[in-house]
């Protein structure tokens, strides 16, 4: 296993020296994306995260133009909420605020506000030489609706703009507290009735 | 006319038509029953913790943090550092933080150290906070709140003297510590009826004159000279998080889950129910399936019971036929026999059930936690019975079918 270069830009980091002594690696599953979802009052928050074989078919660091061009057009993508996780109109819904980028597992966490490329260029050789690199599409929304219990349902239409994607493991916090649900390619819908 | 007669038939078969609706009765009420156990040991599950966003522990899995820190079941998880619950709380999106120590025990009953936050953050059954039935909270270094089946179970009132015992069932107690009881809780149905409250502190000085799990010879600190100690402990199981808006809840359990300084894990307590549920699914199927097995059983038995009837009843049937009943009066009359056996049947097991669910209410609450709520049956049950009632009803069409076929002739025949 490769090292995990943890760079300091958790959060929760106090003491970078002893971060850099740190090897843990997150869960990878292919196939299998995240949608994390939060009602409040008026605003709903969601945070997506897909590993990059589902997004773009393949988890090295972009080395073509080509490779560079189809992470660049599913960042683009990813950046529009509205048309992968379609809300009902009733709920008059708005991006406040969205940003995606592609985050390695090698390198730990990306600056979630911004799909910076140097970054990936720094490691480009790195990532090649090692087989067991996994890369991940992360992507952050915040959404305005005029009346959120008007969200009786998502529909994925995620699934049909990544066709590499099978399945949306979705954790849901609302009033009535916390769930979870899947949501598989076969039937893109999630039911959120019984959560206002 | 019918159904006296129907009535008389099976009054006069009492014994049989008795076994019959025995094990149609015995049969539905364990149905209904496990359904009972299903929906009840679900709801309170699901009633035990409320308004906590997160659980924070050492990385473990999420069932297994959950059923440990709230539930007190199963394998204890690792500890985490008291450093890393100070970096926790000084978060900024952290509303709220409640500490949890676990591990010693006093008679049967779990001691947990947390602080008297927990009180107020700790919720039950949508957002209902804990009360003090007597007393108050735990007020002095060795004061204890005890919950309301703690109380009723060891006979304790206010000013009650307890010994701590180190660990589960063990022989080494903390009798130079004595705590003395604050107060006592009302009953909530939830895991805090069995526990035995202490501030963390107070954890931290029964253990002051140990090491390494055993008393240190000849060494005993007085209580005076403890309460002057700065007590802070080096480990706590878990903690519950509350934050300040809901919308920072899945940031701040990825930076919890991600966090570089100790291997910790973050739950959604809702989400955690969730996944137990698909693990307990599949058993909770196979039992569902197994018991309605068990219905189908003893109607098969009923329909073997008429069945052999028939023979018996040869004559009778053709001495029907003779006055001038119709096949169809006959086959009805089988039919009917048949309904109303599933239906004593039925409501016998319902019976059965109730007088079940009184007696082991208690007897369950106290071995497993689990509040199994006596209450009129739902629509559901009153389904089942009527699926019984209906099945039972099907199941005789085919005896009673014969019965129909059956000649007169075949009837008055003199069989040897």
């Amino acid at each position: 296993m490769k090292t995990l270069h943890v760079l300091v830009l958790s959060a929760l980091a106090t003491s970078p020296a002893l971060a850099e002594e740190t090897r843990q690696l997150g869960a990878h599953e292919h196939g299998v994306g995240q949608l994390d979802i939060a009602f409040d009052g008026q605003q709903v928050a969601m945070e997506f995260h897909a590993p990059g074989a589902d997004i773009v078919g393949f988890e090295y660091a972009p080395e073509s133009a080509e490779d560079r061009a189809a992470v660049d057009e599913a960042v683009a993508m990813l950046a529009r909420p509205m048309d992968l996780f379609v809300l009902p109109e009733a709920a008059g819904c708005s991006v406040a605020k969205a940003t995606a980028g592609l985050e390695s597992e090698e390198e730990g966490h990306e600056d979630e506000h911004g799909h910076d490329e140097h970054e990936h260029d720094d490691h480009e050789h790195d990532d090649h030489a090692d087989e067991a690199t996994h890369t991940e599409f992360h992507a952050e929304y915040l959404l305005a609706c005029a009346d959120t219990s008007a969200i009786a349902n998502i529909t994925f239409a995620y699934f049909e703009t990544f066709p590499n994607a099978l399945e949306v493991e979705v954790q849901v916090i609302s009033d009535a507290g916390a769930t979870s649900f899947e949501v598989e390619r076969d039937a893109p819908t999630l039911d959120l009735r019984g959560l206002f | 006319m019918i159904l006296r007669l129907a009535f008389a038939s099976l009054a006069a078969r009492a014994l049989t038509v008795g076994m019959t609706i025995l094990a149609i009765a015995l049969s539905v009420a364990l149905f209904l029953g496990v359904e009972k156990v299903r929906t009840g040991a679900k709801a309170s599950f699901a009633d035990t913790i409320s308004g906590t966003d997160l659980i924070v522990g050492a990385r473990s899995g999420s069932v297994q943090l959950l059923l440990y820190s709230v539930f007190r079941i199963g394998n204890a998880t690792n500890n985490m550092t008291w450093d890393s619950y100070k970096d926790l709380a000084a978060q900024p999106e952290v509303d709220w933080i409640v500490p949890i120590s676990l591990g010693d025990s006093h008679r049967q009953f779990r001691v947990m150290g947390t602080t008297t936050a927990f009180f107020e953050r700790y919720k039950y059954r949508s957002g209902q906070p804990l009360a003090v039935s007597d007393g108050a909270v735990m007020d002095d270094l060795f004061d204890a709140v005890i919950g309301a089946d703690v109380a009723a179970t060891l006979g304790y009132e206010i000013g009650a003297p307890i010994v701590v015992a180190h660990g589960l069932a063990s022989f080494t107690e903390h009798k130079d510590q004595p705590f003395r009881v604050s107060g006592i809780l009302e009953k909530t149905g939830t895991p805090v009826d069995r526990t035995v409250i202490v501030s963390l502190e107070a954890i931290e000085a029964i253990h002051v004159d140990w090491r390494n799990g055993a008393q240190i010879p000849g060494q005993s600190t007085p209580a005076d000279v403890i309460r002057q100690m700065q007590l802070e402990p080096q480990a706590i199981t878990a903690a519950l998080i509350g934050t300040q808006s809901r919308l920072q809840v899945f940031s701040l359990q990825r930076a919890i889950n991600e966090y570089p300084q100790e291997p910790l894990l973050a739950i959604l307590p809702g989400v955690a129910l969730q996944e137990l549920w698909q693990i307990v699914g599949i058993a909770e199927t196979a039992l569902i399936g197994v018991s309605g097995m068990v219905v189908v059983t003893a109607l098969i038995g009923m329909m073997a019971t008429i069945f052999s009837s028939l023979n018996e009843r040869r004559r009778e049937m053709a001495i029907f036929r003779a006055m001038g009943a119709r096949p169809r009066v006959v086959l009805g009359l089988l039919v009917l026999e048949a309904v109303l056996m599933a239906i004593i049947g039925a409501a016998l097991g319902l019976a059965l059930l109730y007088a079940g669910l009184f007696i082991g209410q208690p007897l369950i609450d106290s071995a497993f936690g689990l509040w199994l709520p006596i209450e009129p049956p739902s629509m559901r049950e009153l389904w089942v019975l009527l699926g019984v009632v209906a099945a039972g009803a099907i199941v005789s069409m085919v005896p009673a079918y014969r019965a129909y076929r059956m000649s007169l002739a075949d009837g008055m025949m003199v069989r040897n």
